[in-house]
């Protein structure tokens, strides 16, 4: 089969197992909705691997095919195709998102046992995963902003799969209006764009790029800036972040797969994607490179204060595709692509082990009430670590080899970029710090009761059911969490994801070791056969000085993180009393919630408000609708007024209308 | 002797090109005689099954005759894709028709092989109509549908209302008949010639295109082909027949007889009077528009679906004359793709309202169809996509069609036309929508409560011969009419009704997202007209 067949095929799966699992949720017996489900994205990773083989097959210059399906509208100008481009960078990406969520879907399958939405849930996920590999494999922009607005509602459905809890559905609509806010961006864009390429064809606009745009044309920087708000968006960039921790009131695998390994990387994909653009638009792609880096700082801090587990993991995230968004901005489409698997493999593992230990405290996320689980979950345990230990870019760990090598093309671009370098390294070494921040809290220490019942053999389990954020009494309907929670130690699917995916986070940095191999390099590089970036030489001073200060700086803030919260305790809180300032700006996440609700939202309220008080009531209302609606009434009346049922009245009305046609042409003659 | 058996020699016929026609009309004669039969399973199954296969031949004669361009009968018929395509939509408006009517009152009460009889025969009635190419075969045609239509629009004989719609129809009909030959008089009288083509080239040579009695007739032409349309004003018959009709003729009706009008709206406007389109174009353009207002407008607020649907109609009678007014290629094929899936759209709304009547006591008043997605959750599916696909909701073949006339208007050089259809297609969400609410939102009425005047109108065949003409036949058996005369039909199986209405639901969603098919098919249909 070709490669393009096999893409379909990566399509039709997950679309399937959607079908089935939503469509036969009253008839799926037990687990089933959960491994048919499983099997279709593993079906689906399988032929990945079948196109990924049969592209190797073909020589490198011709490893860009377009599949189209059909003719959507091919009329005034617009060739609007379902079509599908399988070349390298759309295969890297479907091999990731579909080998991620299998594994997801796998750990699922006993994480959500006994939940009362089970089919559901899985149906949502499948229905994610085919939007995420759509938008990966579009061939144009069409299907691509398709995608992009599919996994949009995917995650909002996700985020809000317990719908009775109040937070949880606040959370969704937070994310959906704000990824909203990032499609008008890359809808905008795309027009930007297409105004003088002409075609909405990925290829034919690639190649027609060159000729029609200048370096720095107005256009193409303000079409490449509204991209980079739709990648912002979908990627949890400054100032359009805030949805993130939000939506970690989803399920913990769902911010395994969505909310860390997979849709958050989108904007990634976007920009490496759209790379024959933004090199002809360097402003846009400064204003990507420094976003990144202001992102990756940020959120490092941020990282430092906030206590609920998964809202650290979810900020270590924003950091990460900080690293990532900065990379690709630079030129460094391998190394942030590199970065954004092996962020996939540990990211997904650390969520994973993070709802692990969330399932043995009955629900419970805060850091503050966790304390000593190395003994009674040493799986877990180990997975954290494992986790940790990649995120903080120790050697040989996957991380080390990725975010060093994005923050080394970097520095090779000289001048300013410089900065981004320094801060680059600032950020890995906040991410050391807070990454075994949450290790040494929630692993050492006297155990807690949890931890102590666990280790005689007992799960606890709440007397009663509460949403870990506020407080409030639920029950284990539908709507709500399951009444059993899921610990890796004792559920094998959980082990098994959780296996996998330790392995990937350990090994996967030896696809790329500096000076041994470039398998990634090698592989993406007909994607970007267009690009003047791509894989620049590098001075093996600078390579060498980057290994050794990640090296140094990783370990030097997990140093800091054991003395911090093991050897001496004490000093976390007296530095938190100290930097009181500082420590309420990054607990209080920079107060960015804060400045959106006063910079838009209330403006916005406050606009509506006085908008539907006057102009509305007055113009819209009064004028517009109301002339509208009466007249609408009143010639409605008017007809059935005619329609009297009497058949002298509608011979009469004949007449008249055919004396009235009549007069017409006779008076043409 | 070799010379009289010379001019005696019979004329040429045929027989391959009228061979859908005579499908038609041999069927006819068929179920006329097979409904003759006492077993009632002749009656009840057989009849109708013989008017499915005379149906199944015709579309198949339709298909073998594929891409053939010829003149027959002495050039009074054309052969080509137009009357082929619009052939296969009339086959398959019938056939619907036929499954709808499968238990229905009406074929019982007109017996059933008179009903299929007059059914096939007003079928084949528009195929001549789709085809004539010559203003004698045109009004044969036209009467041919006219007449059978009339008769089934009464043939709920105990029931006022259907004999009301008949007579109504018949008078009114009558009346439009005359004018238009009237029209075609005038016509005659001022070229002398009654083909299209003759009459375009003596309209072109002569320089006609400003004379009186051309265009007098043009006007009352127009008039009557408006009124089978049911374009406004002369439209006032549609909602009380459509009303008062039996719910599958109203069917019926409502896709074929359109499918037939604009057929030959296309072929005599676009093809005959084309010289003098710049004189017409105007006049059908306004009308057009009143059409598009008064039907929008009439169905805001009506309780009864089938009158709803009635004034839909009448507006998109009105959406489909733009296509016509422009007189382009683009015009021909854009009025024929939205024919084809008007079809679709129209059959599912009533295939729902068909299985509701015989569900409820409502009737097909709103009430009938409140909370149906509780109930019957795939007719409530696709009466949803029906409403949203006559509305022109994207994704929905109803949204095709009508980008695609507007499409027509606009490059035609009637821009505001394409406006006019968009402020219509606005305010008909006022009267779609609600219907979708009340399927979705609203609880289910109760079915126990039927006080409302639909259902004394409907009249559950009350068993008064009401008016002279009740079917003597039917006192001889009671047996026949009595299980279903108290409205104890409800949730009785209909398989054949959802799957009318699964299947015509599925169609408007599936070339809503797969065009290409329907594109495919009328592209033919634009270029025979020899248009631009």
């Amino acid at each position: 089969m070709s490669a393009t067949t096999f893409g379909w095929l990566v399509l039709a799966f997950p679309l399937a197992g959607m079908l089935t699992t939503g469509f036969g949720y009253a008839k799926l017996p037990g687990r089933s909705a959960g491994w048919i489900a499983t099997g279709a994205i593993f079906l689906s990773f399988l032929a990945a691997l079948g196109a990924l083989v049969s592209l190797q097959g073909h020589s490198p210059e011709h490893r860009q095919l377009v599949s189209s399906l059909w003719n959507y509208a091919s009329t005034v100008g617009i060739d609007a195709q379902l079509s599908i481009l399988v070349d390298p960078l759309a295969l890297f990406m479907a091999l990731t998102v579909s080998g991620v969520s299998s594994l997801i879907h796998l750990y699922s399958v006993s994480y959500m046992d006994e939940d009362r939405g089970f089919a559901r849930y899985f149906s949502y996920l499948n229905f994610f995963v085919f939007s995420m590999l759509l938008l990966v494999l579009a061939g144009n922009f069409v299907v691509l902003i398709v995608g992009w607005a599919f996994v949009g509602a995917a995650s909002y459905l996700l985020i809000s799969f317990w719908y009775r809890r109040t937070t949880a559905t606040a959370a969704g609509i937070k994310a959906f209006v704000i990824n909203v806010v990032g499609d008008v961006g890359l809808v905008l864009g795309t027009y930007f764009i297409f105004k003088h390429t002409g075609t909405l064809d990925f290829v034919k606009a690639f190649r027609a790029a060159p000729h029609v745009f200048t370096s720095g044309d107005g256009d193409l920087v303000a079409g490449c800036i509204l991209l980079l708000v739709g990648a912002f968006a979908k990627s949890a960039q400054i100032p359009l972040h805030t949805w993130l921790p939000d939506a970690m009131e989803g399920p913990t695998p769902v911010s395994a797969l969505i909310h860390a390994a997979t849709m958050v990387t989108a904007g990634v994909y976007l920009i490496a994607r759209m790379h024959v653009f933004f090199e002809l638009a360097p402003a846009a792609q400064d204003v990507g490179a420094v976003i990144g880096a202001a992102t990756l700082l940020i959120a490092g801090t941020i990282g430092l204060a906030v206590t609920d587990i998964k809202r650290v993991i979810a900020y270590s995230t924003m950091s990460q595709i900080g690293y990532m968004i900065m990379g690709v901005s630079v030129g460094a489409y391998a190394a942030g692509l590199f970065h954004l698997m092996t962020h996939a493999f540990f990211k997904a593992l650390l969520f994973m082990a993070a709802g692990s230990i969330i399932g043995a405290m009955a629900g419970e996320q805060s850091l503050d009430r966790m304390k000593g689980f190395r003994k009674a979950m040493p799986f877990t345990f180990a997975s954290f670590v494992i986790g940790g230990l990649a995120l903080s870019g120790i050697p040989p760990f996957s991380g080390f080899f990725s975010k060093d090598e994005i923050l080394l093309v970097t520095a090779e671009r000289g001048s300013w970029h410089w900065a981004l370098y320094v801060v680059g390294y600032i950020g890995a070494f906040l991410t050391a710090v807070y990454t075994f921040r949450m290790i040494f809290r929630a692993f050492f220490g006297e155990p807690v009761t949890e931890a102590r019942e666990l280790e005689r053999g007992h799960l606890h389990h709440a007397e009663q059911p509460k949403n870990p954020a506020t407080g409030e009494v639920e029950d284990t309907d539908v709507g709500f969490p399951g009444p059993v929670h899921a610990i890796a130690e004792r559920a094998l699917p959980m082990r098994v994801a959780m296996g996998v995916l330790a392995v990937g986070a350990v090994g996967a940095g030896l696809l790329q070791i500096p000076q041994v191999d470039f398998v990634i390099d090698d592989f993406l590089r007909p994607s970007f056969g267009d690009s003047s970036l791509y894989a620049t030489h590098t001075r093996n001073g600078l390579l060498i000085l980057g290994l050794v200060l990640g090296t140094v700086i990783g370990l030097a803030g997990i140093a800091l993180a054991w003395r911090l919260w093991v050897a001496r305790p004490v000093t976390a809180t007296v530095i938190r009393t100290r930097l009181g300032p500082l420590y309420r700006l990054c607990v209080n996440k920079w107060y960015f919630d804060e400045l959106i609700d006063l910079l838009v939202v209330r403006p916005g309220i406050w606009i509506g408000r006085a908008a539907q008080g006057t102009f509305e009531r007055m113009v819209v209302e009064g004028t517009v609708i109301g002339s509208a609606v009466s007249a609408a009434r009143i010639s409605s009346a008017a007809v059935r007024a005619i329609q009297s049922g009497l058949l002298r009245y509608y011979t009469a009305l004949l007449v008249l209308g055919v004396s009235g046609i009549g007069l017409y042409f006779l008076l043409q003659s | 002797m070799t010379l009289a058996a010379a001019h005696l020699k019979g004329p040429h016929v045929d027989f391959a090109g009228l061979s859908p026609l005579i499908a038609l009309l041999a069927g006819a004669v068929l179920v006329l005689l097979a409904g003759l039969f006492r077993a009632r399973w002749v009656r009840e199954r057989a009849v109708g099954s013989l008017t499915v296969l005379a149906l199944a031949a015709a579309c198949g004669l339709t298909i073998w005759q594929w891409d053939s361009q010829k003149s027959i009968v002495s050039g009074a018929l054309r052969i080509d894709d137009l009357s082929l395509v619009l052939n296969l939509v009339l086959v398959a408006g019938g056939a619907a028709a036929v499954l709808l009517a499968w238990r229905s009152e009406a074929t019982r009460e007109a017996a059933h092989g008179e009903f299929h009889m007059l059914l096939l025969s007003s079928i084949a009635g528009m195929s001549l109509l789709a085809a004539a190419q010559n203003t004698v075969a045109l009004f044969v045609g036209l009467e041919l549908l006219s007449i059978p239509l009339y008769v089934l629009c009464a043939s709920e004989m105990r029931r006022e209302h259907s004999l009301e719609s008949g007579l109504k129809y018949l008078i009114i009909g009558s009346v439009g008949s005359a004018t238009l030959l009237y029209g075609i008089a005038l016509i005659y009288g001022a070229t002398g010639v009654t083909d299209f083509g003759a009459i375009a080239t003596a309209v072109s040579n002569n320089g006609l295109a400003g004379d009186p009695l051309l265009l007098g007739g043009i006007a009352l032409c127009a008039a009557g082909l408006c009124f089978k349309a049911s374009v406004a004003p002369f439209h006032q018959w549609t909602p009380d027949v459509y009303e008062g009709a039996p719910t599958p003729i109203t069917a019926f009706m409502a896709v074929a007889t359109k499918v037939a009008a604009l057929g030959v709206f296309l072929r005599f406007f676009d093809v005959a009077l084309l010289e003098a389109q710049s004189t017409w174009g105007p006049a059908i353009a306004v009308l057009a528009t009143i059409t598009i207002i008064v039907g929008n407008v009439g169905a805001l607020g009506q309780s009864s679906l089938k009158r709803m649907l009635a004034y839909s109609s009448v507006a998109q009678a009105g959406y489909m004359l733009a296509g016509v007014v422009v007189g382009t290629q683009l015009g021909a094929r854009a009025t024929v793709f939205y024919l084809a899936v008007y079809l679709f759209m129209n059959l599912a709304a009533f295939a729902v309202i068909v299985a509701r009547e015989r569900e409820t006591s409502f009737g097909d008043g709103i009430e009938a169809i409140t909370g149906l997605s509780r109930e019957r959750p795939y007719l409530a599916l696709s009466l949803t996509i029906s409403m949203l696909a006559l509305a022109g909701i994207p994704a929905t073949a109803g949204f095709i069609g009508k980008f695609y006339l507007i499409d027509a208007a606009v490059s035609g050089g009637y821009t505001w036309l394409g406006v006019v259809i968009v402020v219509g297609s606005m305010i008909s969400l006022g009267y779609y929508l609600p219907v979708i609410a009340a399927t979705w939102l609203r609880a289910p009425t109760d079915k126990e409560a039927p006080s409302g005047s639909a259902v004394q109108e409907h009249g559950m065949a009350v068993k008064l011969p009401r008016l002279a003409g009740g079917s003597p036949e039917l006192e001889g058996e009671p047996s026949v009419a009595e299980p279903d005369a108290g409205g104890a039909t409800a949730n009785r199986p209909q398989p054949e009704v959802l799957f009318v209405a699964a299947l015509a639901a599925g169609a408007t969603l599936f070339f809503g997202i797969f065009p290409q098919p329907l594109f495919d098919l009328v592209h033919g249909a634009g270029g025979v007209l020899g248009l631009l």
